[in-house]
């Protein structure tokens, strides 16, 4: 096999400085969400780390997963695709088409046996043996299942990959799946999201690019650095939930106000997700600051939790209160002005701590590939 | 006569193979066949659900295109249930769509259609010094010094304009030649690098294009900000039935707009302004001037013959889309159908496309003679209303029916159906659209241009001057194509900056409204109704159709630009658009078709769009299920 270029080493080849090369090091500990303590592993990791080759295929998809990719900002798409990943396989950016590209598919899977990243982005119909889905002339089930007997790792890119998306919604009429169902026996890791925020995305690959290995996953495959909070838990608009303030109709004083959207319909309190810390185009904004319930994008089967703007039972709001429709109540009658801050933890927040509080021994955030049953 | 099959198709949304049969001797394309190898029914998804969920659903049919089946789903069940949003939300939508436009256009032409013309590999010969020379005289001669109507300009000055210096190129030519030294060429690999076609632009070009593909690679995010302000989030911006969801007020700190957010969004636009004048339309056109000089005038296929378009960019209200309101209140009216326009502009027909024509099962109606469909009536073509789809997956010519070789030009070979406009086979596409605008005002059918119309024959006439060709020599083929993608890239960007003004004035003048929701409660809805949605998306004329009974979806349907152009033949109506410019395109080396992958890529195919049909029954389905070949 070939050797391969390291971090570091690109960047000698380059001929840039030990100090530049030390400063990406640290905006990259810094974007993983990994702790400063960690930069010395991190650039220990970028010099002894060969970069790995990147298989990336497409099964049912609107190539929304592709466009979040090049939407990345840190690191920027070009960098990741030139730089820092060697992309062998990815038939929306390739050059080539047809059978020389399908060639240096099998090329690739044999010359880079166990050591390539393969991304999937999409669902795997497996209806009548994959028809559904042909690329090359057969179906693409086939084609994951080969190129996954011969990875290192596995990304599920997207919902569709990582639960089967929108093709999987009632009825699911090809019989889409996840990736996960079809092919087992390998270190798969899911990234949520439809699409994922285009950080997480780069932040997995780079994650492994860097280590070599998956970054820690929490009971259900995700990256925890990105998917360990709710976007409730991290809300900014979380303030208003606590104090009962709401939205009750679109376009209304409370939401030129900018209070919380749970009562037209918010997935906040079940979504797990970074929308509420990292933000989209790092921190400029996300579906709630521009007004838009969340819909959890990024969890199980959300297409089948609709309709969307039906608010989710049983989340229980400030202790004070019994209820939101009673709150509602008393915020018609009520200058909005006038609604008194209820500084009081909800009990989905006081759960959250306690379960941490629990975890608490057990959680040296190493960059490890461990998997904990939560 | 030799059979050559590409699949995959890259570079495109989806999942797309060609076959033609191409004589080797003379490089004549004897036939070709175009097939959409995938179909995930998100439209029977959307059986059942909440109308005012729709445009969630329908949103994630494409993801390169997205908001454009948000939009259009929004407009139908907005046309069914009479719902009228207010000026506001007309005019953010319009900004999302804008901008949406000049970024699609943008990423298609650096990221996805760019390779076919130039080459990493020819820029490595290129002498930096002149690639520096020659982007200046490219910004100098092919710069189209047009600007749209900008009632208070907020840009002091270009930002984003292209490096012309040696030491630059230098460093791009070096950082290229460390990937190809390096064996391990990534997205360039296996390519036919050594085909001809990339002997035709000079080897300072290709350097100049790489250099701009990557830097257009990291900008073009940036073109999309109105999408996060507004949307929250792109791909996939958030929507309400109605309106908006993004709130506006200056009296309060934590609204979804205020000044600061439009500021951002002003920023976006002004850069994307920058970038379609400082590098798309200089680039494609020196392209395309070199190519045509070249003599590579061939690939126009249907676009001389018949082409149709909706139009888009309703000014204000508007009552309706099905009534034809819609059409009376546009900034771009590109509605109808022009035929023959390869014989010049005076001799093409124009045939308007009105509102009582949507609900005519005779102007508009999809068959399935060549695809993987049965209709309860063979022959008999259906209105998007009351479409019908049943697979009936037949498998190929040759191989078996996982393993193809040839699939069967004779039979049916694609999830693609075959849409018609009375009875006919039509291209759409931002060189249908300009085709359209262009014959109505020199025809007169337009007597009052509007700025945006006058600003499409503009360009039209300053590039026929610049390729010294009148528009029916350049336009109906494969660079006019991709040309006037860029001058609709151009468009588009004062098109979102029009709005923007708009909508920046009637902030002024006391109006925040984003938001109808008065008839939100479905109890307020009548027990049936339909409507259509129509948008001018990235791609042409796009419609969603709905039919909505007792508060839920009882019937979707969309339309969209890849079915137009994609679709398999028809024995009536003849060849899709991308079979008929495969026929219409010639090749050099039969082994190494780079020409049918840049004439294809020229129409930026979008399949998952393409292939994405509903069986209005429902039942029929879990009856196909049990069949061991559906």
């Amino acid at each position: 096999m070939d050797k391969r270029d390291t971090l570091w080493e690109l960047f000698q080849k380059k001929n840039i400085s030990r100090r530049d090369f030390l400063k990406t090091c640290v905006a990259l500990t810094s974007l993983m969400g990994l702790s400063t303590e960690l930069i010395p592993q991190v650039v220990e990791a970028a010099e002894q780390k060969p970069l790995p080759p990147v298989i990336w295929l497409h099964g049912h998809e609107c190539t929304g997963c592709d466009e979040s990719f090049i939407r990345s900002q840190s690191p920027l798409a070009s960098d990741l695709v030139l730089n820092m990943i060697a992309l062998e396989y990815m038939d929306v950016l390739a050059s080539a088409a047809g059978e020389p590209l399908e060639h240096h598919l099998e090329e690739t899977i044999s010359k880079y046996a166990g050591q390539y990243l393969l991304v999937f982005e999409g669902a795997v119909p497996t209806a009548e043996n994959g028809i559904y889905c042909m690329v090359g002339g057969k179906p693409i089930l086939e084609t994951l299942k080969h190129a996954a007997s011969g990875a290192l790792a596995i990304i599920e890119n997207g919902s569709c990959a990582a639960w089967g998306g929108i093709q999987a919604a009632r009825p699911n009429p090809t019989n889409s799946v996840a990736v996960s169902e079809v092919v087992r026996g390998k270190p798969i890791v899911k990234v949520p999201g439809c699409p994922p925020i285009p950080e997480v995305l780069t932040g997995t690959i780079m994650h492994f690019a860097l280590f070599g290995q998956l970054p820690p996953v929490d009971s259900q495959g995700r990256p925890k650095q990105f998917f360990g909070n709710r976007i409730h838990d991290t809300c900014y608009r979380r303030p208003f939930f606590d104090s009962g303030m709401f939205v009750e109709n679109f376009d209304d004083i409370a939401s030129k106000a900018g209070w919380c959207l749970y009562k037209v319909g918010c997935r906040g309190p079940e979504a797990y997700n970074s929308c509420g810390n990292m933000r989209w185009w790092n921190g400029m904004s996300y579906p709630i600051q521009s007004g838009a319930p969340c819909v959890a994008c990024a969890a199980n089967n959300f297409w089948d939790n609709d309709p969307f703007y039906e608010r989710l039972p049983n989340i229980p709001v400030p202790n004070t209160i019994a209820n939101a429709d009673k709150i509602g109540g008393i915020l018609a009658g009520v200058t909005a002005a006038g609604v008194v801050a209820h500084g009081v933890a909800s009990y989905i927040q006081h759960k959250v701590h306690q379960s941490k509080e629990e975890k608490a021994h057990g959680a040296g955030q190493q960059p490890e590939g461990d998997r904990d049953n939560e | 006569m030799k059979r050559i099959v590409v699949d995959p198709i890259n570079r495109i949304e989806g999942h797309l193979r060609v076959e033609i049969k191409v004589d080797e001797t003379t490089g004549k394309v004897e036939d070709a066949l175009s097939s959409g190898t995938a179909w995930r029914g998100i439209e029977l998804v959307l059986k059942g659900r909440d109308p005012r969920d729709a445009w969630l659903f329908a949103q994630r049919i494409c993801g390169v295109c997205t908001t454009v089946h948000a939009l259009a789903s929004l407009r139908a069940v907005e046309d069914a249930l009479g719902i009228d949003i207010p000026k506001n939300a007309n005019y953010i939508r319009n900004i999302i769509a804008a901008s949406q436009m000049v970024h699609d256009h943008t990423v298609h032409f650096y990221h996805l259609h760019a390779l076919d013309w130039v080459s990493p590999v020819a820029a490595l010969k290129a002498d930096p010094a002149a690639a520096a020379a020659l982007q200046n005289t490219v910004l100098d001669k092919y710069t189209l010094n047009l600007s749209g109507p900008v009632s208070f300009d907020t840009s002091a000055y270009a930002k984003d304009f292209p490096k012309a210096t040696t030491a630059y190129f230098k460093d791009i030519q070096n950082r290229i030649k460390k990937v190809v030294d390096s064996g391990q060429l990534g997205i360039f690999a296996a390519h036919y690098w050594d085909h001809p076609d990339y002997n035709v632009l000079p080897p300072e070009a290709h350097l100049m294009a790489v250099a701009h593909y990557l830097n257009m690679l990291d900008r073009q995010r940036e073109i999309v900000i109105p999408h996060i302000i507004f949307g929250g989030k792109n791909p996939h911006p958030h929507y309400i039935v109605g309106g908006m969801p993004c709130s506006i007020s200056m009296n309060d700190m934590n609204a979804p707009v205020n000044t600061e957010r439009l500021a951002v969004v002003d920023n976006s636009i002004n850069l994307s302004i920058d970038l379609a004048n400082g590098f798309y339309v200089p680039d494609v056109l020196v392209i395309g001037d070199l190519f045509v000089k070249a003599g590579y005038v061939d690939g126009g296929g249907l676009a001389g013959q018949r082409v149709l378009a909706f139009g888009d960019y309703p000014e204000d209200h508007y009552s309706g889309i099905a009534n034809g309101d819609y059409f009376k209140n546009l900034l771009v009216r590109a509605n109808g159908v022009v035929e023959n326009f390869g014989q010049g502009v005076a001799k093409a027909t124009f045939y308007p496309l009105e509102g009582k024509d949507l609900s005519d099962p005779n102007v508009l109606a999809e068959g399935v003679e060549h695809s993987w469909y049965s209709y309860p009536e063979t022959g008999k073509d259906l209105h998007p209303w009351s479409g019908v789809t049943s697979p009936q997956y037949t498998g190929p010519k040759e191989g078996d029916k996982t393993h193809w070789k040839y699939l069967d030009e004779a039979g049916k070979y694609s999830w693609i159906k075959t849409p018609k406009w009375n009875g006919k086979m039509a291209e759409v596409g931002p060189l249908a659209k300009y085709i359209v605008v262009y014959t109505k005002v020199k025809q007169g059918i337009i007597g009052e241009p509007t700025w945006a119309e006058k600003f499409i024959v503009d360009q039209i006439e300053t590039v026929s001057k610049l390729l010294n060709l009148p528009p029916e020599k350049w336009m109906p083929t494969t660079v006019g194509r991709t040309a006037a993608r860029g001058l609709d890239a151009q468009l588009s960007a004062y098109i979102s900056k029009y709005f923007f003004d708009k909508l920046v004035n009637n902030i002024k003048a006391g109006d925040t409204n984003v938001a109808n929701t008065r008839t939100w409660d479905p109890a307020t809805w009548p027990q049936e109704a339909k409507g259509v949605g129509l948008h001018e998306a990235p791609r042409g004329g796009l419609s969603h159709w709905v039919t909505i009974k007792n508060g839920k979806i009882d019937n979707y349907q969309a339309v969209v630009p890849s079915t137009w152009n994609a679709c398999p033949r028809d024995s009536k109506a003849g060849y899709g658009a991308y079979e008929a410019s495969m026929i219409d395109t010639k090749v050099k080396l039969a082994e190494k078709p780079l020409e049918i992958l840049r004439v294809v890529h020229s129409f930026d195919p979008c399949l998952a769009c393409a292939t994405h049909l509903y069986d209005r029954e429902g039942k029929e389905l879990s009856v196909v299920r049990t069949d061991p070949y559906l």
